[in-house]
């Protein structure tokens, strides 16, 4: 009896702490574990990799022809691409644009994914000694991946996009030229393939194929960012929201290495508790 | 049963269940903690039971995006019904215990569930599904797995052991007493 109320204790204080900063007994688990979970990954890593190699040697000659093929056109692309950013820069200097500020990311490879099967979090192998933080946002090359929401000294838990509790502030299109705001969030049914956007207007167009961007409302990740996807839209209308079904853009069931964004959002401006009104009426 | 066998075996399996997933998603269906935990339940050791339930309980939650306790929870209320079943209705057959097993991974599931949905906290994943998948996979790993652990760790296999041997060694003695 007594172990089950301690159980229920814990579970209470844990469920109450929802900014994780007396999470002790998660960070010191995770600080003894991650060293461990770490070389399970490399060895696990490498034995994939070489019994992938082996399959792989078939096909490796017709591949580096494609490559070969596909680089000449990389080249090209990257020359246009650099004529394009020296005329971006000669315009930004006309105009008297300030260059944008660039946000500092730190690589990390995946080392453990949730024990349980009931959560979708990852382990990365960096924590606070690499200057990671609560609530930093995580992303790979193609979007998104989801916040930080556990720091300890070596290792720190993500939790992906595809949760319930995790949510993002996004646009369907492009920022400041869509109006389609809403915001995604996981839902238990669809698993790591596809999340939900939700509140968006049903008189704003959406269609499949648009792509969804962060807004960066959300104070957790910059504007701007890919989030993924539209696959599926049910339509709204002027009184309803549109039901929207995004594929991320990161590929959440087989993420390996990701970077963590040395972002803290700008802080917002505390709206006055006590309405004035109510401060003269007391007089 | 040897106190540190038992530490021994619960930290493979804690280990275990840290470590397969990220070598093959599938394997996380099976509960290695709730194998252990059942093992020692049906041992009749009460208090062994409930300890190791609510520690390996608590250090897979620690590591997993849950809430912290409810595993602990969830492991130590099934050791004690697994261990009340186990005083008044006789479970030493092996073939019986693959029905505990089962009803052992339904209802720790359940009550875990149960918990995180109360507090706010709703699985990431299908609730039936999950459940089923771990299920199976809990019966069907754990069945063996409880084989194994009865050669490693139960006093009893090994005094048998021993009785064999010894019938063996008096056999050949006495068979080599009457030729003479």
């Amino acid at each position: 009896m007594a172990l089950l109320v301690a159980n229920l204790v814990i579970m209470a204080i844990d469920a109450r702490d929802a900014d994780g900063k007396h999470k002790m007994l998660r960070v010191w688990t995770q600080t003894f574990a991650s060293p461990l979970q770490n070389a399970s990954s490399k060895a696990s890593g490498a034995t994939t990799g070489f019994f992938q190699q082996i399959w792989n040697f078939r096909s490796t000659a017709q591949e580096n022809e494609q490559l070969k093929e596909r680089l000449t056109q990389v080249e090209t692309e990257l020359n246009n691409a650099r004529q394009a950013a020296a005329e971006n820069e000669r315009l930004k200097g006309l105009l008297g644009l300030n260059e944008q500020t660039t946000i500092n990311s730190i690589p990390a490879r995946v080392i453990a994914r949730d024990p349980s099967v009931w959560f979708n979090t990852i382990t990365i192998n960096r924590g606070s000694s690499s200057g990671i933080e609560m609530n930093m946002p995580v992303v790979t090359a193609g979007g998104i991946v989801g916040r930080v929401i556990t720091v300890s000294p070596w290792a720190s838990q993500v939790m992906l996009l595809t949760d319930e509790k995790a949510g993002a502030g996004a646009v369907v299109g492009q920022l400041g030229q869509s109006g389609a705001l809403g915001s995604v969030r996981g839902r238990a049914d669809l698993g790591v393939a596809l999340i939900e956007m939700r509140y968006v207007s049903g008189t704003e167009k959406v269609e499949v194929g648009d792509n969804v961007m962060t807004t960066g409302q959300d104070g957790i990740y910059p504007a701007g960012l890919n989030v993924g996807r539209v696959v599926e839209v049910k339509s709204g209308s002027a009184t309803q929201a549109h039901h929207i079904l995004i594929q991320p853009g990161a590929q959440l069931d087989r993420l390996e290495e990701v970077a963590v964004l040395l972002y803290h959002p700008p802080p917002r401006s505390v709206p006055e508790q006590t309405p004035q009104n109510a401060e003269r009426s007391r007089r | 049963m040897s106190q540190l066998k038992i530490a021994v075996v619960l930290l493979v399996s804690i280990l275990l269940q840290l470590l397969l997933r990220e070598v093959w998603r599938p394997l996380s269906y099976i509960d290695f903690p709730l194998v252990v935990v059942v093992y020692i339940a049906l041992q009749r050791d009460a208090w062994q039971a409930l300890l190791v339930g609510t520690l390996a309980g608590l250090i897979v939650d620690a590591a997993s995006g849950g809430l912290i306790g409810a595993g602990g929870f969830s492991k130590t209320l099934t050791a004690y019904i697994i261990y009340f079943a186990a005083t008044r209705v006789n479970l030493e057959n092996p073939l019986l215990r693959i029905p505990v097993l089962a009803a052992g991974s339904l209802l720790d599931s359940a009550i875990y569930v149960f918990w995180h949905r109360v507090l706010g906290y709703p699985p990431a994943v299908p609730l039936m599904q999950t459940m089923s998948y771990k299920l199976i996979a809990t019966t069907v790993v754990g069945t063996l797995a409880l084989y194994m652990l009865d050669a490693l760790v139960a006093e009893r296999s090994a005094q048998r052991r021993q009785f064999a041997t010894r019938r063996r060694v008096a056999r050949r003695s006495t068979g080599s007493l009457r030729r003479r």
